[in-house]
């Protein structure tokens, strides 16, 4: 059997080793569901896509997305990645610095900006919406948060897909001294069927812009290196909730040090207040994959 | 940026997805610790080897072997991948058909086996420093055994490189549903300095004589895919009871399989007692790694 192309990148990385890892396999056309899903389980990465021909004709390329366990309609880094990898490997093309992405969450656009080395790519997020606290927020947030200085804004519940609770701290060293108190933390978004709490709070110097960590316990994710659709959820609670004066609705965030990593994720807000995720992509890994 | 040559390997695999996986970076001279160590979070593969030039003219290779948080002197399974790693990239074996890994732990022969166009790969396992049986109050056993069919054999702690408590049960079927309390055997490995329960029945009219599973939760291990340590202490062990017969000095095991794994793991007791672990590799990504 012939090899199938295969890339393990790192996703709003400036450098390897700095992102959130990403295999791709060019293409999947030989593979079925169950095939993708053990490959997925094998590469042991917070999630491997498939690279497949469009089914519509205005697409670019379709993507399924897999984690170990189980396939997503949609995820920011695995997009930002794919679209990386099918411009390197000349799988598609971007037309007026645009591709447009089949994923089972339907057609998300794509822009591509700059080439090669110094290319980033960004992925409209969908469209989030702020939800009603649940009952039993309230004390749950607050035992989570026991020593941490909370900015004067309150925390918000909101979905872009997934829902991620939104939590604005003092300053960045709040964000960057914080310890996590992830049983507490796990309770609070069990009990409010949330993946995950997002903190955040402005850079001290605006470089960054803004840090965020991202936390998943109930996941089995103490803390997500670089988070494309928690910083997704910001963007949109900044927005509705006018905190974006003195931000702009162009931003750089820094996310992952606490964790080894130094990820840094590109935010534009556009005319239309759609929110769109991106950052550069560096292709660590490049071969083939034998899976038979 | 330098590209270095790459492999993602599974290890006891007959195809690939079904054993325990090993990234591998060839050509690693020039990289410092720091940055293996960085690959080897970022792989998050349970092991990744960096091959370097031997510091010794006998040796083939010199391997330094990490886990995402740090680097270890020996495991058997990333040595295997390694070995067919160099193999690969153009290695060549001696008149013995062995090579020499140079490892934190020292020099190790690899056997390179070919039989019927299917090669395997063995290291040797260290000597059994200890070995006794249960006593009858042997305290938190009998809470981690609890309700498991035992199998002819009394249950064993062997000391071979490392400590395992072995529990003969009494049929594959047994040993396939048996859902392990976890909690007991973490709390009967602590009190007996031991890496934790590992399970085996033999096995009849099937392509393996022996079915394992292993359990190391004081370890954050709840069930190990396929374990090449704690293998080596079961044939020490079936030796010394005298029930090698059962399964030959040459025989097969299935591991894994609870775990969505399906790992085939080959034994070889030589004569003089030595014992060597081995098995099939599969070569699932080649390519090269830009760091």
């Amino acid at each position: 059997m012939t090899g199938l192309r295969f890339l393990q990148l790192d996703v709003f990385a400036d450098r390897p080793g700095t992102g959130n890892g990403l295999a791709v396999i060019i293409d999947g056309r030989r593979f079925d569901t169950a095939t993708m899903q053990a490959i997925a389980n094998w590469t042991n990465l917070s999630e491997t896509t498939f690279v497949l021909p469009p089914t519509l004709p205005q697409a670019s390329y379709r993507v399924r997305i897999f984690t170990p366990k189980s396939e997503l309609p949609f995820a920011g880094h695995p997009s930002v990645g794919t679209a990386h990898a099918v411009l390197e490997s000349g799988w598609a093309q971007a037309v007026d610095g645009r591709l447009l992405q089949e994923c089972v969450a339907g057609l998300l656009p794509i822009k591509v900006h700059g080439e090669l080395a110094g290319r980033t790519i960004s992925v409209r997020a969908p469209r989030a919406r702020q939800l009603d606290w649940p009952a039993d927020s309230a004390p749950l947030l607050e035992q989570a948060f026991v020593g941490c200085r909370l900015a004067d804004v309150p925390p918000a519940l909101v979905s872009n897909g997934p829902a991620w609770w939104c939590v604005q701290l003092a300053d960045e060293a709040s964000v960057r001294a914080m310890t996590p108190r992830l049983p507490q933390l796990a309770a609070l978004t069990r009990a409010t069927e949330a993946v995950g709490v997002a903190v955040f709070a402005r850079g001290d110097s605006d470089d960054p812009m803004l840090v965020v960590r991202a936390f998943c316990p109930a996941d089995g994710i103490p803390e997500d290196p670089v988070t494309g659709s928690a910083n997704a959820a910001i963007a949109a609670h900044l927005l509705r909730s006018g905190a974006l004066a003195g931000l702009g609705r162009r931003y750089w965030v820094s996310q992952g040090r606490e964790v080894g990593r130094d990820g840094r994720i590109d935010i534009e807000i556009d005319s239309d207040d759609e929110v769109w995720i991106g950052g550069r992509t560096q292709t660590v890994i490049s071969g083939t994959l034998a899976w038979s | 940026m330098r590209l270095r040559p790459f492999a993602h390997i599974d290890v006891f695999a007959g195809r690939p997805g079904t054993g325990n996986p090993l990234a591998v970076v060839l050509d690693a001279e020039g990289l410092s610790a720091e940055q293996m160590q960085s690959i080897a979070a970022w792989t998050n593969v349970v092991e990744t080897t960096f091959l370097l030039p031997p510091s010794t003219a006998e040796a083939s290779y010199r391997v330094r072997i990490f886990t995402p948080r740090h680097e270890i002197p020996f495991a058997g399974h990333p040595s295997l991948g390694s070995a067919q790693a160099w193999l690969e990239s153009g290695g060549k074996i001696n008149e013995d058909d062995e090579l020499i890994q140079e490892c934190g732990a020292g020099l190790l022969p690899i056997h390179v086996e070919d039989r019927e166009g299917v090669r395997r790969l063995f290291f040797r396992t260290p000597a059994v420093q200890s070995l006794r049986t249960a006593t009858d109050s042997e305290p938190g056993l009998a809470a981690a055994v609890s309700g498991v069919e035992l199998g002819a054999l009394p249950p064993a702690l062997v000391e071979a490189g490392r400590r395992w408590w072995l529990v003969e049960l009494a049929s594959e079927a047994s040993l396939r549903a048996l859902q392990p309390d976890l909690d007991a055997i973490a709390q009967w490995s602590r009190l007996s300095d031991s890496m934790g329960m590992c399970v085996f029945a033999r096995c009849h009219d099937q392509p393996y004589q022996l079915a394992v599973r292993a359990f190391a939760p004081a370890f954050g291990i709840s069930e190990d895919p396929a374990s090449g340590a704690a293998n080596a202490t079961i044939a020490a062990w079936l030796r010394h009871a005298g029930a090698l017969h059962a399964v030959g000095e040459e025989y097969s095991v299935s591991q894994g399989r609870e775990i969505g794994r399906d790992a085939r793991i080959d034994l070889r007791v030589r004569p003089n007692g030595a014992i060597w672990v081995g098995g099939e590799t599969q070569t699932v990504v080649r390519g090269t790694i830009a760091w």
